[in-house]
């Protein structure tokens, strides 16, 4: 069989659908667009994995005409995160055929979703294009779009938050094109095999420099602080599915061009660089972490939990290249591993959570957290699913992001003893600060799940909230599996994706070998469940199931109302006031007497801001020196058209000066 | 065949011994605190009562509530399973990575915050904030712990670092010993992190959380934190005296390390009880200096590994 031709048909399939969805008539051919775009990214995921499991290490898609010339190739990093973005992408699809039809007042369902299809496109052809040129152009299809569908339902703060986004993002991609442009000496038409070869005969400052500039152009794509600001605004605006897109696959893209750039195109660079990329990951892990654990928005808190796993991956990657650079490949390949593991668990749990923000956001008719609860009760299938998700993103045992970091520390620790003192000292800091990342992203999912599913509910629009219909459902379930799959199959994924060193085969089951130690996580899971069932065996004999009565909880003799639970900003106080020097959140209460001879006897109204620190510190201050730059060049419009014209003769004469 | 068997001992003896332990601790501080106590074995009766009562499930809750406790006493039994406190060489050992105990132990924490969480009562949420708080900051102290440990003897799983651990040889255990102590502490909700005995509002951490559940599930919820404390005791225990675990199924060897486990619960819970009559609970705004005072002892540890070491 020959896979390219499945690739070829999945692409054009996207392509028709977004054709059919623009042609068709208004309010109409939605079902038909979305099955369209599911089927054919199914075939793309279900193609690109067969690629993947044949062993080979590069596919030949097609050598099109029409952008010059360029080779559309499947590696087997490609193929991967081809393989998660047409999965995601497929789910996504059969999520929107309910989901969009919810919101046919606030959506325009056929831009939508055609935009949805060329969004996707984007992100294929760029894992496909084998030239800067190809590149680029997708690159552009995949930002241009998503822009679009940042403000897909027209809102003012919709609208700012893409603009914001428009900005970033092209400044990201000016970065990427002068990059590209330094490599390659003005070409882009090579293929990225010629670029690394170009790359070898550049000085180590030249390339330094390039490295500079594709770190902020991925990195902005990829939410890295600082030039993570729009992400927190961006990401939550867009319809949930999008949500799902960007946040889970997306960010991928950035993620897959910062690694074939660094590890392929550029040579190895120096510490410098690694450190570089070590400190930007730790501190957007920390800091999206932080701000993950405050705030109050379910979809905020999984676009800052987006930061802090880009933050981790980062991290590993910066650790790659940081022992890479001091000629210790083997434990530079093992980290690699452990980041792309983590990508793939991070693709499958942050989409899925994503969508269930969707149903909740439906349910509630609100983002925020404060209004939810309850939730369990009134859709118990769905908020097992998304209890799983959330104990997969607080990367606990057995799911799929503790294998990553497992495979990670493992290696980290195995090998400490051996290094120089200052790679010793990076790595210990790497080590405790993701050990207490690890611990608030648990905080986080927690106070997600908690305060969103459990209690009672806090408003009249959730307690009378019903379960998500199938087709909603459905791909969230499935994701839900694929993060306990991807958990107990993580050694098979590592052998998959070209880490089988890593693995060693026994009669029926794969364990991860690293350095003295191995992890099996079928035994794993298979002694977690086999004491659950003990203790559920335990309490059968010992105790009368059926003895028991409903009474409402105590209430030490005054009724109990949702007001008094928690709330998510209560919930996170003591982390708001343990990290009050990073966060500087404001709080404000206003007292008033009742009574003015008894202080005491007082209403009390209470308001916490929460401020983004690099906005209000980096971003504000860069945006005031612009608008008074402008407003000082105003001042040579003045009307006189003489001064115009000795305007244009100096530009000449300073033109031909540089130019000569 | 042999690790089974000695899994299976240690299995049988911790649980079993678990409730003697709360309840030495108690008596131990009530003497200290000039009252006569009740007998060490009296929540073995309070168990059993609580397994024959009622239950009163509130209606605020949903399928969550009822999954906590299974899922606490099963994380429990779990690290009983793979760490070594009676015998080395389980035949779970291999499953005693310290990233699988710091993963179980959180998982246990996460159920039980969401526990708290489901009674839509004020004391649940507050006991459930407070607990997530610190099991999320003695992450980094934990890790670090473990680290220590792992440097010094070359080992990945707890039951062969403390296997190998030999603390005259190596002085930096000492700090990472204090650490684990500190850390021991936290988990168990003990002075100085939280007031066990405690019914005031102000003070509670683990109660409050647990307020809401009666009979079985509140026998079980009681039953996994006895374990837990026993668990941490014979740690603290067997990491000074690694001598004291068997390492081969014959009936003296068991028969020893049986009254070896006997004497360490005892004197741990006495110096438990010790300690929890002469120091104050801190203030919980004050828990995160607790905290890096333990994540600083364990760093201390690893940096005097790590030179150690390379010199």
């Amino acid at each position: 069989m020959n896979l390219s031709f499945f690739v070829v048909l999945s692409l054009s399939g996207v392509f028709l659908s977004a054709l059919i969805s623009f042609i068709s008539a208004k309010g109409q051919g939605h079902r038909a667009v979305v099955t369209l775009l599911a089927l054919s990214t199914g075939l793309g995921a279900f193609s690109s994995a067969a690629f993947l499991l044949s062993g080979q290490s590069q596919l030949t898609i097609t050598q099109s005409a029409w952008l010059f010339g360029t080779p559309f190739v499947l590696s087997v990093l490609s193929a991967l995160f081809f393989f998660l973005l047409n999965t995601v992408a497929c789910l996504a699809s059969v999520y929107a055929m309910k989901y969009v039809e919810q919101y046919t007042e606030v959506y325009n369902v056929r831009v939508l979703d055609g935009l949805m299809a060329i969004f996707v496109l984007g992100m294929q052809g760029v894992l496909l294009a084998g030239t800067p040129f190809g590149f680029l152009v997708f690159w552009e299809i995949m930002s241009l779009s998503s822009f679009f569908l940042v403000m897909a339902d027209k809102e003012a703060a919709s609208v700012r938050a893409a603009l914001f986004y428009l900005i970033m993002t092209h400044l990201g991609a000016g970065a990427i094109l002068a990059g590209f442009m330094i490599l390659s000496n003005g070409s882009l038409l090579e293929s990225f095999t010629r670029l690394a070869i170009l790359a070898q005969h550049l000085p180590p400052s030249t390339l330094f420099g390039v490295f500079l500039l594709f770190l902020f152009g991925f990195g902005s794509k990829a939410g890295l602080v600082p030039f993570h600001v729009w992400l927190p605004e961006a990401h939550p605006q867009a319809p949930s599915h999008i949500s799902a897109l960007m946040s889970g696959v997306m960010l991928k893209m950035a993620l897959y061009g910062f690694l074939v750039m660094t590890f392929t195109v550029l040579p190895i660079g120096s510490s410098t660089a690694a450190l570089i990329v070590i400190a930007l990951g730790l501190l957007s892990a920390v800091y999206g972490v932080i701000y993950a654990v405050i705030e109050r928005d379910v979809k905020r808190v999984l676009a800052f939990s987006s930061i802090e796993n880009m933050g981790i991956i980062f991290t590993m990657l910066g650790v790659a290249m940081l022992t890479q650079s001091q000629g210790m490949s083997a434990f530079s390949h093992v980290a690699l591993g452990a980041a792309l593991l983590f990508a793939i668990a991070h693709a499958f749990f942050k989409s899925g959570l994503f969508m269930g923000a969707g149903v909740m956001v439906h349910a509630a008719h609100s983002r925020s957290l404060e209004v939810m609860g309850g939730l369990s009760k009134r859709m118990p299938a769905f908020s097992g699913a998304m209890l799983i998700l959330a104990l997969a993103a607080a990367a606990l045992p057995p799911f799929s992001a503790f294998m990553a970091e497992w495979t990670f520390v493992q290696n980290l620790v195995a090998n400490l003893s051996t290094m120089s003192p200052f790679i010793q000292g990076v790595l210990v800091l790497v080590l405790v600060t993701m050990a207490l990342v690890g611990g608030l992203a648990l905080f986080a999912m927690i106070k997600l799940f908690g305060i969103g599913f459990l209690a009672e509910p806090r408003s009249e629009h959730v307690a009378h909230a019903k379960a998500p219909g199938k087709l909603i459902a459905i791909p969230i379930y499935l994701l839900a599996a694929c993060s306990v799959l991807v958990g107990l199959l993580a050694p098979a994924i590592l052998r998959t994706i070209g880490y089988g060193d890593l693995t060693v085969n026994y009669d029926l089951h794969t364990n991860i070998v690293l350095g003295g130690g191995s992890m099996n996580p079928g035994k794993l899971l298979a002694l977690l469940v086999a004491t659950f069932f003990l203790v559920l065996l335990l309490r059968r004999v010992l105790s009368n199931v059926k003895h028991e009565r409903e009474y409402h909880t105590w209430d030490c003799g005054q009724p109990i109302t949702p007001g008094m639970e928690f709330t998510a900003t209560a919930f996170s106080a003591s982390i708001r006031f343990f990290f009050r020097v990073i966060t500087r959140t404001k709080k404000n209460v206003i007292t008033t007497p009742i009574i003015a001879s008894n202080p005491w006897i007082a209403s009390r109204t209470f308001s916490l801001e929460l401020r983004q620190i690099w906005y209000d510190d980096l971003y504000v201050p860069i945006q005031n020196a612009c608008l008074w730059t402008s407003t000082q060049v105003r001042k040579l419009q003045n009307g006189v058209i003489q001064f115009y014209i000795a305007l244009i003769f100096i530009a000449l004469v300073v033109t031909l000066a540089i130019a000569l | 065949m042999n690790s089974f068997l000695l899994t299976l001992v240690q299995f049988i003896a911790v649980i079993l011994v678990a409730p003697f332990v709360t309840g030495l601790v108690r008596m131990c501080k009530a003497r200290f605190q000039g009252r006569h106590g009740a007998s060490p074995f009296l929540p073995y009766i309070t168990y059993a009562t609580l397994l024959k009562k009622q239950m009163v499930i509130s209606k605020s809750t949903s399928w969550v509530f009822r999954l906590v406790p299974f899922v606490v006493l099963a994380t429990t039994l779990f690290l009983v399973c793979v760490l070594p406190l009676l015998v080395f060489g389980g035949a779970f050992v291999s499953l005693g990575h310290f990233m699988i105990v710091a993963g179980v132990l959180a998982l246990g924490a996460a159920f039980l915050v969401m526990g708290g969480l489901e009674s839509a009562s004020a004391f649940g949420g507050m006991g459930a904030s407070r607990e997530m708080t610190l099991a999320s900051l003695v992450e980094p102290a934990m890790i670090a712990t473990f680290a220590t440990f792992s440097i010094v003897t070359g080992a990945f799983t707890v039951d062969a670092m403390f296997a190998n651990a030999h603390i005259l040889t190596s002085p930096a255990l000492i700090p990472a010993i204090a650490a684990l102590i500190m850390v021991a502490l936290a988990e168990n909700a003990r002075y100085p992190v939280d007031n066990p005995a405690t019914h005031l509002e102000l003070t509670m951490v683990h109660e409050a959380m647990v307020l809401e559940y009666s009979g079985p599930y509140l026998a079980m919820l009681e039953y996994a934190s006895a374990v837990k404390l026993t668990i941490f005791s014979l740690l603290v225990a067997n990491i000074l005296f690694p001598m004291t675990l068997a390492v081969d199924a014959t009936l003296v060897a068991i028969l020893i390390t049986i009254a070896y486990m006997i004497v360490k619960v005892i004197v741990v819970s006495f110096l438990l009880a010790l300690l929890e009559s002469l120091i104050a609970k801190m203030r919980f705004y004050r828990m995160q200096e607790y905290m890096t005072i333990a994540f600083f002892f364990a760093l201390a540890g690893l940096v005097f590994a790590l030179i150690h070491i390379t010199l």
